[in-house]
């Protein structure tokens, strides 16, 4: 058995290659109608966003007052006017920039220092585990609304305070999941087996341990994102994100509020964004995750 | 599963250690690693678990030294502690005569010439690597082009049976428990070592795959002309495989010999015991010696003297007392027992 | 056990420094002087310093902090800039009311998750299952705000059953256990209950599938075990896990209160937080922060020992 191919050239010769992990999850991903229709939305939302110079019917920022708080239905304002008589689908359309940018913009900056804090601690272990975590627990011992509001009440409203306070309070939660992943796969024999190759602790974290770890603390971020865009609208709605006029959906829940009497379908339809965004996020990480869920 | 033992290689120049012939490849020097257990309410370490007690032995180029013990005798901690995967509290391995992790001998150069194979086949592979850059990624840590590696890891794979075409693209978890552990002895050889410790490396397989893996070893072992360290519970393999033999009971050495010696005339009631809990293919020679009875003692808490003395049909007041040293007990053989060292003062000592 | 209890009391402590820390320092983060909503604009210097020495101030950090805590630890959170009344009678009248819609949240959230969870997790994959899920996804997925304005648009804009503000007709200063103050509690407290019940009822799913895919209930069944008595073993097994997870709800409703106590002006914790934010009343506001902070370890502090209590596998570290 051993000599059986052992005089074959076998330097260069075609090798038959299985399809790679992400190709396998993105198959799996692929048959699950749900998450790819939240995938779909998602996309549009996107380009929607990209597009809005050129999709928009109306200049977002400019309105008559002689044609406020229109319903939806009004002729040349499909879905009616605000209470500055500004178009709201404008508006809407306008209104993906910022609160994608927003929900999503702090989920991505504390997965990057989450995961950085937490593979630390988690490889190194030691006392720099015990110094990295216990701080992290303190953050994670407030509740996340009230750190978040807390913070940018703190700071101030604007879209940079905004952005740091929700990065704050993702951070914690990330850094736990990585942390955690981490040391699991650091007790692996795969990576005894690295070590005992002789390989310092870059390349094994490197070669070894991202590739493992990445995966789950991208899955848990992504799950971070319906509740970032809730939070960040909630900031904005509470007036401590965007300012006024921007266009963005939490805020623009906020000024129609006193239309809540008048013109009730009005102010339900920025929120109705917002849940679609959220319920989308929320899907397609349910999606990726069973996709992700491969037993061997 | 019979395993013909006539098929046995021709064992290396036989290594005695009474001889000491020039130096010995690699050496463990009173290894002791105790891990703390941590519990209480501020967390102090109250207790320390002895898994390795002050170990001392010799491995000699061209041979397989087997180690055999009850599971939780240390076996596994002496394997880690032998590769420098942990540190050992005290004592020293060297290689050559040289420590790793000093100027002398790095430890990745030390790693170069110490190889490991692992018992869980699947745990020991990353599962998002390809089997060929699983082989690889040792020789481009020490210096390799990953073409070159590459290259280096589908000859591998051919030596160790696998077809590179068919498997050097294939993950871990498409692979046969037999197909990995090649898979991992290929990874282990990858980097040219001088020794292999094989931990329980077979073990998990099946009686028919463990066969095939084992004559791969043995054919590995005449080819590039390996020494091995074959870490087992099976007593079978073991006198399959190896030339010499250690026997381990709760962290320290029990006896150590040549196997056919230590397997017909064991002189430590331990490795007798062991022996006679061994399932003989033959019914007439089963054994009616009293197995071995219970669980080993608590490595925590360590019975003082001789630590088999609480399960030792032979044991008398010296074996609680005084903790027995190895002794010679005939060529290159020796055994820690008060009964075959007549200063002992144990009324079996032969004198 | 005890021993169990005691390590978490300890290991709390620092925490707790922690929490005490970031609340102090949160009010140096504000732009600008602390001063800034008590001082009339064009105060002279000489003013403005008198005041800082008044307030403490013009002290190093290390030194204002250790007061500071000193006279939380003591129950004195100084004084609100604007009110000039104690920040803990405030925050504590304003508590109470917001614990209230808190645990009646939690009740029906529980209540909702456990029921639309089981039936997921009896039924898994069935269309039952997936309608209980999809409710479940909806409920974590939905911005409470805005579901409290819907439910204002039918509930009282439209129908007109429920009122839409405030905590009664008196006020939140007479709170009665009577229909006129209850009423007003109805819709902040379903709108509240959304985010539990979708967490409680994926949890509890969770739990469901689990158990009933275990050995011991084919066991049960086989031994011919009634249905009732196969719950019964279910509700034994997932009720821990449910509880705690009901516990750490409650306290991120208590501390995430703000933005539904802004839609419905329930005079609480959060309408409090976000007067001291606006107004720049920093003592209150560091009060608010630290007092509802501490309620929230000091609850996982519970649910942690209640739930070793119960079941002395799942000790956390």
């Amino acid at each position: 058995m051993v000599q059986a191919v052992a005089t074959l050239p076998i330097d260069d010769v075609a090798i038959e290659r299985s399809p790679g992990y992400w190709v396998t999850v993105w198959r799996r991903f692929r048959r699950d109608p749900v998450a790819m229709v939240a995938l779909g939305v998602i996309l549009l939302l996107i380009l929607i966003a990209i597009l809005a110079p050129y999709i928009t019917p109306h200049d977002p920022y400019r309105g008559a007052t002689l044609r406020r708080l229109r319903p939806p239905g009004t002729p040349g304002h499909w879905l009616g006017t605000d209470e500055l008589g500004r178009d709201m689908l404008s508006r809407l359309i306008y209104g993906a920039r910022l609160s994608l940018f927003m929900g999503v913009t702090p989920v991505f900056l504390a997965l990057f220092i989450g995961s950085a804090i937490g593979i630390t601690a988690g490889y190194v272990g030691g006392w720099v585990n015990t110094i990295l975590m216990r701080t992290i627990d303190i953050i994670f011992a407030f509740p996340s609304v009230l750190l978040a509001i807390a913070l940018s009440g703190a700071m101030g409203a604007g879209i940079v305070n905004g952005l740091i306070s929700l990065t704050v309070v993702f951070i914690p939660p990330i850094a736990r999941i990585a942390e955690s992943v981490t040391t699991s796969v650091r007790g692996l024999d795969y990576v005894e087996a690295a070590r005992a190759s002789g390989a310092g602790a870059l390349s094994i974290v490197r070669k070894h341990v991202l590739g493992n770890v990445l995966g789950p603390i991208f899955v848990y971020g992504m799950s971070l994102i319906a509740v970032s865009m809730i939070l960040a609208s909630g900031l904005s709605f509470l007036g401590l994100g965007v300012r006024p006029p921007e266009p963005e959906w939490g805020l623009m829940l906020n000024t129609l509020r006193t239309a809540l009497y008048t013109q009730p379908m009005l102010c339900a339809l920025p929120g109705i964004m917002i849940f679609i965004t959220s319920i989308s996020f929320n899907l397609l990480t349910d999606g990726l995750r069973s996709a992700m869920d491969i037993k061997a | 599963m019979e395993l013909d033992t006539a098929t046995k290689p021709a064992p290396a120049p036989p290594p005695t250690a009474q001889e000491a012939p020039a130096h010995p490849l690699l050496e463990a020097v009173e290894l002791v690693k105790h891990f703390p257990i941590k519990s209480g309410l501020f967390g102090r370490a109250n207790a320390v678990v002895r898994a390795v007690d002050g170990i001392d032995f010799s491995l000699y180029a061209g041979e397989t030294l087997g180690i055999v013990g009850e599971s939780g005798c240390g076996k596994s901690t002496t394997a880690r502690v032998l590769m420098n995967l942990i540190k050992p509290d005290s004592g020293n391995v060297l290689l050559n005569g040289r420590a790793p992790g000093t100027p002398e001998l790095s430890l990745k150069d030390f790693r170069a010439q110490v190889q490991m194979v692992f018992q869980d086949s699947y745990a020991s592979l990353n599962p998002r690597l390809t089997v060929e850059d699983s082989i690889a990624y040792g020789p481009t840590v020490h210096g390799l082009s990953s073409t070159d590696a590459v290259r280096r890891a589908r000859r591998l794979l051919d030596r160790v049976g696998l077809d590179p075409r068919r498997f050097a693209g294939r993950y871990p978890h498409e692979l046969s428990g037999g197909q990995r552990q090649r898979v991992n002895i290929a990874r282990a050889l990858a980097l040219e070592p001088k020794v292999i410790i094989l931990d329980e490396a077979v073990s998990a397989l099946d009686k028919s795959v463990e066969a095939q893996v084992l004559n791969l070893l043995l054919d590995l072992k005449d080819e590039i002309g390996l020494t091995y360290i074959f870490i087992s519970h099976d007593l079978e393999v073991v006198r399959f495989i190896a030339n010499r033999v250690m026997v381990m009971y709760l962290g320290r050495v029990a006896e150590i010999g040549p196997t056919d010696a230590l397997y017909t005339g064991g002189r430590h009631p331990y490795t007798n015991a062991l022996l006679g809990s061994m399932l003989s293919m033959n019914p007439d020679e089963r054994t009616m010696e009293a197995p071995l009875a219970g669980d080993p003692p608590n490595p925590i808490d360590p019975p003082p003297g001789c630590r088999f003395h609480t399960r030792c049909a032979m044991a008398e007041s010296v074996c609680s007392a005084k903790m027995p040293t190895l002794t010679v007990t005939g060529a290159g053989h020796f055994a820690a027992c008060h009964m075959v060292d007549p200063t002992s003062g144990h009324s079996k000592a032969a004198a | 056990m005890l021993t169990y209890i005691a390590k978490r009391v300890i290991y709390t402590l620092p925490i707790m420094l922690g929490v005490a820390i970031v609340c102090f320092l949160l009010v140096h983060l504000a732009p600008g002087d602390p001063l800034v909503s008590v001082l009339p604009p064009d105060a002279s210097e000489q003013l403005r310093q008198q005041m800082l020495a008044l307030y403490g101030f013009d002290r190093p950090y290390a030194e204002q902090f250790i007061k500071w805590l000193g006279r939380a630890i003591g129950g004195d959170l100084g004084t609100s800039i604007r009110t000039n009344r104690p920040v803990v009678a405030e925050v504590g009248k304003a508590v109470s009311n917001t614990l209230m819609l808190a645990a009646l949240a939690t009740v029906i959230g529980f209540v909702l998750g456990g029921l639309f969870g089981f039936v997921a997790g009896s039924f898994r994959d069935t269309w039952i299952d997936k309608v209980a899920s999809a409710i479940s996804v909806a409920g974590v997925s939905v911005p409470h705000y805005w579901l409290g304005m819907v439910l204002v648009i039918i509930f009282s804009a439209q129908l007109g059953w429920l009122p839409p503000t405030g905590a009664g007709p008196g006020g939140s200063d007479n709170w009665h256990w009577d229909w006129a103050h209850i009423r007003h509690m109805i819709l902040p407290a379903v709108t509240m209950s959304v985010i539990p019940m979708g967490i409680i009822a994926r949890t509890v799913r969770a739990l469901v599938a689990e158990i009933l895919s275990q050995e011991f209930i084919a066991g049960l069944k086989a031994k011919g075990t009634s249905s009732f008595g196969i719950f019964r073993h279910i509700v034994k097994n997932a009720a821990p896990t449910a509880l705690a997870v009901m516990g750490i709800q409650l306290g991120y409703l208590l501390g995430g209160s703000i933005l539904i106590e802004t839609v419905f002006s329930w005079p609480g914790t959060g309408l409090l937080l976000s007067d001291a934010i606006f107004q720049r009343d920093l003592p209150l506001l560091q009060g608010t922060i630290l007092v509802l902070a501490s309620f929230f370890v000091v609850l996982n502090l519970c649910v942690d020992v209640v739930q070793t209590a119960i079941d002395p596998r799942i000790a956390r570290s």
